[in-house]
């Protein structure tokens, strides 16, 4: 009897587990399979293959460009969307009439589709464009850029534009979490004599960390996986400069890879997983309780 | 304890095998409604029969796809046909999808060159070479692939591709007609001594970066070597190999070089075309003809006009493959009714009525073409009548060339050199034909 009460919550996980296996985990294994086959729509049967699919990834250019491109995209927006999110998050924690109004501001980019995003920043940041024509007035002539456009730029333009968007969704979690960090620290810090900054360090970051935990992960996967914002702001271009191993699965089921496009997905989930998981462990040792 | 979940398993599974049943059933029942009643109609007369007709969104104002069309055949055939609209963008990937679990529509409306490359031609469409409209053909190789008719179409004005200019601007400045580049480079100077653009390029769209050298390639080959796309093709020769192919590229650059053209090329898309030429802040631009009669319709007053590519002397003017042409699948469901709708278009009356409306210049016999719009007269005068024309670099590919507008736009944005840009699409083609299985790669 005390058993069937234990066990009685696990049978909620049923109908979900069942839903996952059938809509994720069985494509996915289904993916895993394809990965290794030269699946293509010209093709009237399919063959097993091997690594050749993976060897090939590891060879092309546009995919090892397009590798770089994910890596310096996941790190800039994990750094700025969490330092920027940490900033905003305490400074509209603190007492300012105004704070219910900033944080709305500061959210509100979050919530607008990627492709809203794409038609107000496109004529921006041409080069006559908002922002350069901006830089002129102020007679910073010099940092007027193609963003867009320019090859060794674009990728990081996109960052930027991610890191705009999405800073508002960090800044919410961060401002929870401070929220639940008791004032009674802070005041017992002051008695010690702390300044802000010592109490930033000493007891803010500590106590934030299972936030910051959840954002770094939110904001790694994410980087990792991409594909957006690149597709509606170049296409991946000029050119393959801001090509992501989002656009380039894309790109491989163009083609007519599908074999080709899945190895690349299956690469992309075990890249995700390979970094998030230890990541997410690391961290989780670093947190402490209240 | 263990009945309990045993019975929660059964019952979920119960469930979900239901709701699945049930959705096979709905389905089931849908097509059941077409193809029973198909089946109904191949037996016994009256009732009636339902294609499927796949189209693009962008495509949803074709002349084949017309309401009053397509309810006259009803009324004639008691065959009714059911448009599926596919997204523009997704066009492509639906109907490969569809094709490769045999989903298939009974008629497909797509592009003959893009139909070789993206939907296996070959494998999965109807040779229509025996149909009885075949014979009434003035142009079969506009319809023609692999040296069979697989599309379907009235008309043979296929999409002709070269500069599109302002006429009245060249009038007012006294400009003729350039016939190779260095007269085009005299042309572009005087134009922008006027204070006006004189090409505008969209390279946003990294297609259009691609229209000077699909004919200006064409044009060369057709002209020096008639076999040289088929030794690319069985990897015999590189794209790399041919020196001309190289200064094409260089020649489109220098135009931008030299600042003839917008500012932000790679910024531009190609639906500003239009507004460009009706501002008149531009005089010309490397197209099709299409982007006439898309100003023409915001402006019947505009005078736009349609020259080679002037890449060499005397050049031809590119022709692309015809587009919007009907193919119908090998497995399609109902491939007698798809072939009557064929037949009933390709009718003296039927052919005659959308030619007229559409100004087509007419592929059939015994159909009249009517009096073309200017632009589209001088095109048959200068370049279709004398021969004139060569069939764009397009034509003969069997690859995507996505890759290879990429590389043209790589080239605008400094990451490659005219070498560089052949070299590249060199390494991709034969990996593209490699994965397709063609012999030699």
């Amino acid at each position: 009897m005390k058993i069937s009460k234990k066990l009685y919550s696990y049978y909620l996980i049923w109908p979900a587990l069942l839903i996952y296996s059938i809509f994720f985990v069985l494509p996915a294994l289904i993916g895993l399979f394809y990965s290794f086959t030269d699946w293509r729509l010209d093709r009237e049967t399919i063959k097993f293959i091997g690594w050749d699919n993976f060897e090939r990834i590891f060879t092309d250019k546009t995919l090892l460009l397009a590798m770089k491109n994910t890596c310096i995209f996941a790190v800039v927006t994990v750094l700025g969307k969490n330092l920027l999110g940490i900033a905003l998050a305490v400074g509209l924690n603190m007492k300012l009439k105004s704070k219910n109004f900033l944080r709305a501001i500061f959210y509100s980019p979050s919530i607008l589709s990627v492709l809203v995003i794409s038609i107000v920043f496109t004529p921006m940041l041409r080069s006559e464009g908002t922002i350069n024509r901006i830089f002129d007035a102020v007679g910073l002539h010099s940092l007027s850029q193609a963003w867009l456009t320019n090859p060794s730029i674009v990728i990081w333009t996109v960052a930027a534009v991610s890191i705009w968007q999405h800073t508002g969704f960090q800044m919410a979690i961060y401002l929870a979490g401070l929220q639940s960090i008791s004032k009674d620290y802070y005041e017992a810090a002051t008695i010690d004599g702390a300044g802000s900054w010592r109490s930033f360090v000493s007891i803010t970051l500590p106590l934030l960390l299972p936030a910051i935990n959840i954002n770094l992960m939110l904001t790694l996967i994410g980087g990792l996986k991409v594909f957006s914002e690149v597709f509606v702001l170049t296409g991946g271009g000029p050119g393959n400069a801001s090509q992501v191993v989002g656009t380039i699965i894309l790109r491989s089921f163009g083609e007519g890879s599908w074999g080709l496009g899945t190895a690349v997905n299956t690469l992309l989930f075990a890249a995700v997983t390979i970094i998030a998981i230890p990541l997410l462990i690391f961290m989780r040792r670093k947190e402490v309780s209240e | 304890m263990n009945d309990t979940m045993k019975k929660m398993a059964t019952g979920l599974l119960a469930g979900v095998m239901t709701v699945s049943l049930a959705a096979c059933g709905s389905g089931d029942s849908g097509s059941k409604n077409t193809s029973s009643t198909g089946n109904g109609n191949s037996g016994s007369k009256g009732s009636k029969v339902t294609i499927e007709l796949a189209i693009s969104k962008s495509s949803q104002d074709s002349a084949f796809v017309a309401k009053e069309l397509l309810n006259e055949f009803e009324q004639e055939t008691g065959i009714k046909v059911n448009l599926q609209l596919l997204p523009a963008e997704q066009t492509a990937t639906v109907l490969q999808t569809k094709l490769a679990v045999d989903e298939t529509p009974d008629i497909v409306q797509y592009n003959l060159a893009s139909a070789t490359t993206d939907l296996n031609l070959e494998r999965n469409f109807e040779i229509l070479d025996n149909e009885p409209w075949v014979s009434r053909l003035l142009n079969k190789e506009v319809l023609s692939a692999y040296g069979h008719v697989y599309s379907f179409h009235v008309s043979q004005d296929t999409g002709m591709q070269g500069v599109v200019y302002n006429k009245d601007m060249f009038k007012e400045l006294g400009i003729a007609i350039p016939n190779n580049f260095e007269e085009f480079l005299a042309v572009c100077e005087k134009i922008k001594a006027s204070g006006v653009i004189p090409v505008f390029m969209p390279f946003k769209d990294n297609w259009a970066a691609n229209i000077w050298p699909a004919a200006a390639f064409a044009d060369w080959a057709a002209k020096n070597e008639p076999a040289l796309f088929d030794d690319i093709n069985a990897n015999k020769k590189k794209w790399a190999d041919v020196p001309e192919f190289a200064t094409f590229l260089e020649q489109q650059y220098d135009v931008y070089k030299k600042g003839y053209t917008n500012a932000d090329i790679l910024s531009d898309s190609y639906d500003m075309a239009v507004g460009k030429f009706l501002d008149k802040e531009v005089a010309m631009m490397f197209m099709g003809d299409w982007l006439i009669e898309n100003v023409t319709e915001k402006d019947p007053n505009m005078h736009l006009g349609l020259f080679a590519i002037p890449s060499s002397d005397d050049p031809s003017l590119g022709a692309s493959p015809l587009g919007g042409q009907l193919f119908i699948p090998k497995k399609a469901k109902h491939m007698e009714e798809a072939k009557k709708f064929l037949d009933y278009i390709a009718t003296k009356e039927v052919a005659q009525k959308i030619v007229d409306t559409q100004s087509y210049v007419s592929n059939f016999s015994d159909v009249t073409t009517p009096e073309l719009p200017e632009y589209k007269q001088e095109i048959v005068d200068q370049y279709i009548t004398p021969k004139k024309t060569a069939l764009t670099t397009d034509a003969y590919m069997i690859v995507d060339r996505a890759e290879l507008y990429r590389l043209l736009q790589d080239q605008f944005a400094g990451g490659l050199d005219p070498e560089g840009v052949l070299q590249a699409w060199d390494e991709k083609f034969s990996q593209l034909m490699k994965d397709k299985g063609v012999e030699g790669f």
